[in-house]
């Protein structure tokens, strides 16, 4: 009798346990996510507003936000996938996950567009998420470049703000100096990365190319480098190079301090390049305008996306944090908190522009770029970018270092490129 | 009956109490070397782009060692990786050599000494890249100043933009971070020499340079083949010096094997034929380290 009671009383407690945990195990999910942008402000921020909104609408689930650095990202991606275990949010640089795309990995989110009714017409640099015809991704940073110069520099050596390519390029040349005269220059005309990956490499020199209306590829694919455009852009770089108009050999991030430091004249770049702006010793010297080149430089950053081998129930949970990024409403706090051009045509920037003086210098920028197709991931070359951007790199150094004819360059990169598809 | 035959108190049986310890190590080394060994074995054998660990296996090929051999940018990160070891491992065997005698010797500061020529051996990798990154900065750095205060140079040197410089860069690097290994090896080396054969070879009229030739190399040699050995393979497989400073360029003057490899691997995603160059740079590893082993390490005996 007592040991009746014993296990009727045992079991009444553990159907109350399992009653209680099952409601909780049910529901209560951890999604991983991550990301290289955690700690980076504003558009950290702007991650941090969108977990919490995704959290507050799961009671009880998570997501468990991981950082990793950038330089280490696609390796650390890769492996996760390939030991299949993926992070269930996918955060992509929009160089890099084609070929992630193309091994299978990433979930044709085409249906969970139509389902939700997302309207992707007008997206910045959405048509790039494009993959074999399925879309694998949602872009979410398609940004225009911006235009940096140093007003007293420019003062100083008489030269106006400039406007076009030629104007830029005088005016690159009367401020590279050398004001002690000990034969060392102290200040650079403009600023390049040039020690880099080829990716950042193509970036630095696309201005000049695109200006000059060269495009590594056409709309079909084909590759098109071998142009007397292309040789233009290639002479333009190898010119800025050449005559050490841009410091050598230093990385993104220190020429853009330099910049912000007052040693640098005009400086070319992203919208981030105004936070670092206002962090320089010469902040109160740095002005705006529109970039001097055209079309300006576009280019998509990141994507959002979801592997293809998690459970159903997860994928659901996944494009509800894809959809909370992508609302109008996280579209336009993305404007203000990453002070940043967001992709979709739906955000109300109004705020944006309150808060930010050159906020439409960089609307404009974006609109001009995406209108004209503009992006350093050529098409046709999507999925061999890294081989391919290596190989433009590799060439362009060659075309500097032995002081090679730009036409003869231009031909080995078309021979190459051609071999690559 | 079970019981006594796992007694491994019984003279027969106390050899398996060793291989029960060793087990959990064995098994350790199984799961992370020996297992990824034969699945990058396996890989270079499958003409493969991005890897995956459950994936079915493509069929067999010899493609990747087919355009392995016949590549010439993989001639060329062998004969980059050939020039690094010998120019690496000689200057750091005569640097490590000589700061190893010197502070070997009794003198006042011996100590500090001591710590100066052991102290880019404690620096981080990745923040003595960063040093000397700097210090060759091709606008900015402190060797183009020296250089032209000096009246060595007119123009500033693009450290990092011409291949002939780059390479001594990431030479220069090295040898600073790997001499000090030497060093302190064959420190360790000079002071296990008895000082009665120095004391007898005085007494029968050896001058310095005779001792040094007739004692002190021959004793050493043992730790100096080990030590090279070591140096040797350590330039062979290192990978952040390179990747910091030049990432392989300007036009692979700096791209070794190691380099080539994680291109491949993680740049271009073809991790099948980045397998194969990983298999060939192991077997050049092996056959330089039994040739090294079997030859000076036991020199002296």
């Amino acid at each position: 009798m007592k040991t009746i009671g014993k296990r009727i009383a045992a079991s009444a407690v553990a159907a109350m346990l399992v009653g209680a945990a099952l409601p909780t195990a049910a529901s209560a999910e951890v999604l991983k996510f991550v990301s290289w942008q955690k700690d980076e402000k504003g558009v950290g921020d702007w991650w941090a507003s969108v977990i919490k909104e995704w959290e507050a609408k799961h009671p009880g689930s998570t997501i468990e936000w991981t950082k990793v650095e950038r330089s280490a990202y696609a390796d650390t991606m890769t492996t996760l996938f390939a030991g299949g275990t993926p992070p269930d949010i996918v955060h992509l640089a929009s160089f890099e996950f084609q070929a992630f795309a193309n091994n299978g990995w990433l979930e044709d989110l085409g249906p969970w567009v139509e389902k939700a009714g997302l309207n992707l017409d007008g997206w910045s640099g959405q048509e790039i998420c494009k993959f074999q015809d399925t879309t694998v991704c949602i872009m979410m940073l398609y940004y225009g470049t911006i235009f940096g110069y140093n007003e007293e520099i420019l003062k100083q050596a008489g030269v106006a703000v400039p406007k076009t390519y030629a104007e830029f390029l005088a005016a690159a040349k009367a401020t590279t100096k050398d004001l002690n005269g000990d034969g060392i220059v102290d200040q650079f005309g403009t600023g390049h990365e040039t020690k880099g990956g080829g990716g950042q490499y193509i970036a630095e020199m696309a201005s000049y190319l695109f200006d000059a209306g060269a495009r590594f590829t056409n709309a079909e694919g084909e590759v098109t480098i071998d142009t007397p455009e292309m040789v233009e852009g290639l002479t333009r770089w190898k010119t800025i190079v050449k005559e050490n108009l841009t410091p050598r050999d230093l990385s993104a991030g220190e020429v853009r301090k330099l910049f912000a430091d007052g040693k640098i004249a005009l400086k070319v770049d992203g919208p981030w390049i105004y936070s670092i702006m206002q962090q320089g010793a010469a902040k109160d010297k740095l002005k705006l305008a529109s970039v001097p080149f055209d079309p300006p430089l576009g280019g998509s950053s990141n994507v959002l996306a979801m592997p293809s081998e998690i459970p159903d129930e997860k994928k659901q949970l996944v494009w509800d944090f894809i959809a909370i990024a992508t609302s109008d409403k996280f579209q336009t706090s993305f404007a203000t908190l990453a002070a940043s051009t967001p992709p979709s045509p739906r955000a109300d920037l109004t705020e944006a522009k309150a808060q930010i003086p050159h906020f439409n210098l960089m609307v404009e920028s974006q609109k001009a770029a995406a209108e004209h197709k503009i992006d350093r991931i050529p098409v046709g070359l999507e999925v061999q970018f890294n081989e391919f951007s290596k190989m433009i790199q590799e060439e362009a150094q060659r075309m500097i270092i032995e002081d090679l004819d730009p036409a003869a360059v231009a031909k080995t990169m078309q021979e190459k490129a051609a071999a690559l598809q | 009956m079970s019981l006594r035959f796992l007694d491994l108190a019984r003279p027969s049986r106390q050899h398996w109490l060793g291989y029960l310890l060793l087990l959990p190590a064995v098994a350790l080394v199984a799961l992370i070397i020996v297992y990824p060994l034969f699945v990058s074995l396996d890989l270079s054998f499958q003409k493969i782009g991005m890897a995956t660990l459950n994936a079915p296996r493509k069929p067999f090929t010899l493609d990747n060692y087919h355009k392995l051999f016949t590549s010439p940018d993989f001639w060329n990160a062998c004969w980059v990786t050939i020039k690094l070891v010998v120019v690496v491992s000689a200057a750091c065997f005569v640097v490590g050599l000589g700061t190893a005698l010197l502070v070997n010797n009794r003198f006042k500061g011996r100590t500090l000494a001591r710590l100066f020529v052991a102290l880019p051996w404690a620096v981080p990798e990745v923040i003595a890249v960063v040093i000397f990154a700097w210090i060759f900065d091709s606008s900015f750095g402190l060797m183009n100043w020296l250089f032209i205060k000096l009246g060595v140079t007119s123009q500033m040197i693009n450290w990092f933009s011409e291949p002939t410089a780059a390479f001594w860069v990431v030479a220069i690097t090295m040898i600073w971070k790997g001499y000090p290994f030497v060093s302190i090896m064959t420190l360790a080396g000079l002071q296990s020499i008895p000082e009665d054969f120095y004391n007898a070879a005085k007494v029968d009229g050896a001058s310095a340079l005779q001792r040094f030739r007739y004692i002190t190399i021959p004793v050493l040699m043992p730790v100096l083949g080990v030590t090279l050995v070591l140096v040797i393979l350590w330039v062979f497989r290192d990978f952040s010096i390179i990747k910091v400073l030049t990432d392989g360029g300007p036009l692979k003057a700096t791209q070794t094997l190691s380099i080539m490899t994680y291109d491949q691997a993680f740049g271009f995603f073809n991790m099948g034929y980045a397998s194969a160059i990983g298999i060939v740079t192991l077997i050049l590893c092996v056959v330089a380290s039994l040739l090294m082993l079997g030859r000076k390490s036991q020199a002296m005996y």
